[in-house]
């Protein structure tokens, strides 16, 4: 807002010099400071917005120097001032920017339109952190902050390569947001680069406070439950897409960087998949898809099955589910509407909530309220136990943003269920799948390896095979280099050692 | 001539004929195409399908040396031989077959369920509802409709085991001894199983969206071959578990078979058999909608968003004027037996006729290279 205004002043005024612009910046902002520093070579004005400025820097390294320089001449000003990167400036737009980012501006005191901005931001950031939302339990646990500086430091601290190369831009009309490209030179795709830096400049909001926002900006195609770029608050994470060909932005001030191109299947690895061994990683993937396959279905076929097809149910079972469900007044589909709507209930409260009273809360109302409308009449056990699986098993996604959308995916399917039992879920289940097929992330094919069906991807997407399998990177991203490593030639004529033989 | 060529990013690479092919070869056919064999061949009725197998690879084989010579679609392959009016009517019908072939599976696979599932479930919400899907995917072009048939194969092929599990009841003297039939009763069967069989002809739409589309000859021929397998085996099952009085009772023995399969949390098998099924069916009838509104687009150079505003509401409303099985069994063997003639007399005249030109033109060809 406050560079805006000053801004659109500024152009209607031109003739109005730069000390009398900071002047009026005095007098319309409480926190605006003109600091007169007596030497004895001339008398100096600071100007600097307060908070934004680290005093040590302030008193160490600018005021301290000034004052103690004996015969320093005006042009030597930038060798007695200590702080990095000072440099003279005229430009009166420029110098306002910088201000408003943690400059201090440093003029004589004769009214002069030019003189020296030094650096001296203040930085309050909180500690690099445990991972909170991406949790694992192997692997580096080290999260990204606040800071673009201190994300990207994680970062390259990962790839410390030449090849590792930012770009940065400034996006958000207003707010003018520092965002940092990051990609691996020679590996990335210059096609995908290049459409995310033309989508990021076209960007036209006014305030970008978070990397997810500015996403949602960018993504090919809104009208979606699905999010098409993954979002991860670790840097090792970030540094493995890298290295794939893809590319990374952070916007300054947000947690999070966001990965692009992404597929359907990303959002369901984590990075702890390559820290464990292959067939555990394995394993675990395929419970992931079998649990989100369950979060989805098992509501619906309920409703399915009890409304329309008891038949399928075998006689055991049925007598039990008749006698959980012979109290009960409503159609299985209110009864799962009602229950479902419990569960996200408590899920959104548990995560609105203060942490302390929040756990409570959650225990609690899980327990009390499952077990009331239980007795009640009002549900069956049997719908409060697939409930309770379903809404666990949607937790199972590495990315948050995919939990979400199987959340509200499975209310559509219920919903057709209970018009056409299992056609309206086979039928709602096909309409998804054309979704997905129609969806593209930066242009790339969102159901990749499936669509188009590529198999040599699958042995990193579907499955986690040993690393001795990657030896390409995934043709997903289309990368300029298409090996990893050295590319190896077979070697020939050489078969592995029989038994009791060993190489020499 | 300009809209023969797709674009390279709307085509499909080779091994995708191996889904188109075998897609839509495994339709509705497959739930009750033993009876028919079964009512010519009886036991050897097995033997009908491999031979039926080899004929349609014939008739694959001599379509691909058609369309690798001209390296287009039918459209512009009528046109060329026939010349532009012969050529367009020829094209026309072709494409009505095509539309038509969509409709009869829509309209059998909602008989199926209204039998099977829902019996007062009305027609027209079903076809409704199709419409409205078909319309969606339609929209995202060959690409999706090639992907759903990649999907449609992939997907329900989990299922395919359980076809097997019926032989737990098998009876082998049923098959014993083999060859109680003579030649003809085994060709008469292969005659009646090429109806199900019918499908390669849409490659006539879809060549020139394959890249490299020479090539997809071997995995057209595989998908062909897949599907053989899987007739054969189901062929195979059905006469094991089945006796020959029993099969010529029942509609679909497939599904009757898949009653039987039971496990500990769910019976009555064939409902779930059922929804997979939605999900063969749907790239085929996916496929038929694109051929026939893609030819329309080529017959009469309109749009073919637009040849589909037509074409989906009269999609909709055609299933509902065959209401009984009887109605519905009629429309079946008059299309599938357009199909037969289609894939064993049309291709092959087409063939000769193609043939015959290139003699004619033969010597003036030498002489130009």
């Amino acid at each position: 807002m406050r560079r805006w205004f000053y801004r659109n002043k500024g152009e209607k005024k031109t003739d109005k010099t730069l000390a009398e612009h900071l002047e009026k910046l005095k007098k319309a902002s409480g926190d605006f400071e003109q600091y007169v520093v007596e030497t004895n070579h001339g008398s100096f004005v600071l100007s600097y917005y307060d908070p934004l400025i680290d005093k040590k820097t302030l008193s160490e390294q600018v005021i301290a120097p000034l004052k103690l320089a004996g015969n320093t001449n005006w042009n030597e000003a930038a060798e007695v001032i200590w702080t990095a990167e000072s440099q003279y400036m005229q430009d009166k737009d420029r110098i306002l920017d910088h201000l408003a980012r943690g400059y201090i501006f440093i003029r004589r005191h004769n009214g002069e339109n030019s003189g020296w901005l030094c650096p001296a931001k203040v930085e309050h950031e909180r500690e690099i952190n445990v991972p909170e939302v991406e949790f694992s339990v192997a692997g580096p646990q080290e999260s990204f902050v606040e800071g673009l500086d201190t994300n990207l430091f994680l970062i390259r601290k990962r790839l410390p390569v030449a090849e590792l190369q930012v770009e940065k831009m400034r996006v958000g009309t207003t707010t003018q947001t520092d965002v940092a490209i990051i990609y691996l030179k020679g590996v990335v795709n210059e096609e995908n680069l290049q459409t995310v830096r033309q989508r990021l400049q076209d960007v036209t909001y006014d305030h970008i406070q978070d990397t997810n926002q500015l996403a949602q900006m960018i993504q090919d195609k809104t009208l979606t439950l699905f999010p098409q770029f993954v979002n991860t608050e670790r840097p090792d994470r970030v540094a493995a897409i890298l290295v794939e060909g893809k590319i990374a932005f952070i916007s300054e001030g947000s947690p999070e960087a966001v990965t692009a191109p992404a597929t359907l299947l990303e959002f369901f690895s984590s990075l702890e998949d390559y820290y464990l061994p292959w067939y555990v990683a394995t394993f675990i993937r395929f419970l992931r898809f079998g649990a989100v396959a369950f979060s989805i279905l098992a509501t619906p076929i309920y409703v399915a099955v009890l409304t329309y097809h008891y038949e399928m149910i075998p006689k055991d079972l049925l007598a039990t589910l008749v006698a959980s469900r012979s109290n009960i007044p409503f159609p299985p589909v209110i009864e799962a509407l009602f229950l479902e709507f419990t569960i996200e209930l408590l899920r959104e409260a548990g995560a609105r909530l203060p942490s302390k009273v929040g756990q409570t809360i959650g225990i609690v109302g899980g327990i009390v309220i499952g077990q009331a409308s239980v007795e009640a009449g009002l549900t069956s056990n049997i719908l409060l136990i697939v409930v309770a699986l379903a809404a666990l098993a949607s937790f199972t996604t590495p990315v948050y943003q995919m939990g979400n959308t199987i959340r509200i995916l499975r209310f559509p399917f219920i919903l057709a269920t209970a018009f056409m039992g299992l056609i309206g879920l086979a039928v709602t289940l096909m309409f998804t799948v054309i979704h997905l097929m129609k969806l593209t992330s930066l242009g790339r094919p969102y159901l990749e390896p499936f669509f188009p069906l590529r198999l040599t991807d699958w042995k990193d997407a579907v499955l986690r095979l040993p690393f001795s399998f990657f030896k390409d990177r995934p043709q997903y991203t289309r990368p300029k280099r298409r090996f990893r490593g050295p590319q190896k030639h077979k070697r020939q004529g050489q078969k592995s050692p029989d038994i009791d033989e060993f190489y020499q | 001539m300009m809209s023969s060529q797709p674009p390279k990013y709307v085509q499909t690479p080779p091994f995708s004929a191996f889904f188109l092919v075998h897609a839509m070869q495994i339709g509705v056919g497959v739930l009750g195409f033993q009876r028919v064999v079964m009512e010519a061949s009886g036991y050897d009725a097995w033997m009908s399908v491999l031979f039926a197998g080899v004929g349609v690879s014939v008739s694959i084989w001599l379509m691909y040396i058609i369309l690798n010579t001209y390296e287009a679609d039918i459209v512009t392959i009528h046109k060329l031989l026939f010349g532009s009016l012969i050529g367009n009517a020829l094209s026309l019908i072709l494409m009505i077959y095509f539309f038509v072939v969509a409709v009869v599976i829509l309209r059998t696979f909602i008989e199926v369920l209204q039998v099977w599932v829902f019996y007062d479930l009305q027609t027209w919400v079903l076809s409704v509802l199709a419409a409205v899907f078909f319309w969606f995917a339609l929209n995202g072009g060959f690409r999706l409709v090639a992907g759903l048939c990649v999907f449609g194969v992939l997907f329900p092929s989990g299922l395919f085991i359980i076809l097997y599990l019926p032989l737990e009841y098998a009876e082998i003297n049923n098959i014993l001894p083999i060859l109680q039939h003579n030649f003809q009763e085994v060709a008469l069967g292969a005659k009646e199983t090429i109806l199900a069989y019918i499908g390669p002809e849409l490659l006539l739409m879809a060549y020139p969206f394959i890249e490299r589309a020479r090539l997809s000859h071997k995995w057209a021929q595989m998908g062909h071959a897949a599907t053989v397998y899987i007739y054969f085996s189901v062929m195979v099952v059905s006469l094991l578990f089945y006796s020959e009085m029993q099969i010529e009772r029942l509609i679909w023995p497939t599904l009757t078979m898949l009653k039987i399969v039971e496990f500990p949390f769910i019976e009555r098998f064939e409902y779930v058999g059922l929804f997979l099924w939605l999900i063969v069916v749907t790239p085929n009838i996916a496929l038929c909608l694109w051929a026939s509104s893609r030819g329309v687009k080529r017959i009469f150079s309109i749009r073919q968003r637009t040849a589909l505003y037509v074409m989906l509401p009269i999609f909709a409303t055609l299933p509902t004027f065959f209401a009984d099985r009887q109605g519905i069994e009629t429309f079946n063997n008059a299309v599938s037996t357009f199909g037969l003639y289609i894939l064993i007399g049309y291709l092959p005249f087409l063939f000769i006729i193609h043939q015959l030109k290139r003699w004619l033109k033969g010597g003036r060809r030498n002489e130009t290279n």
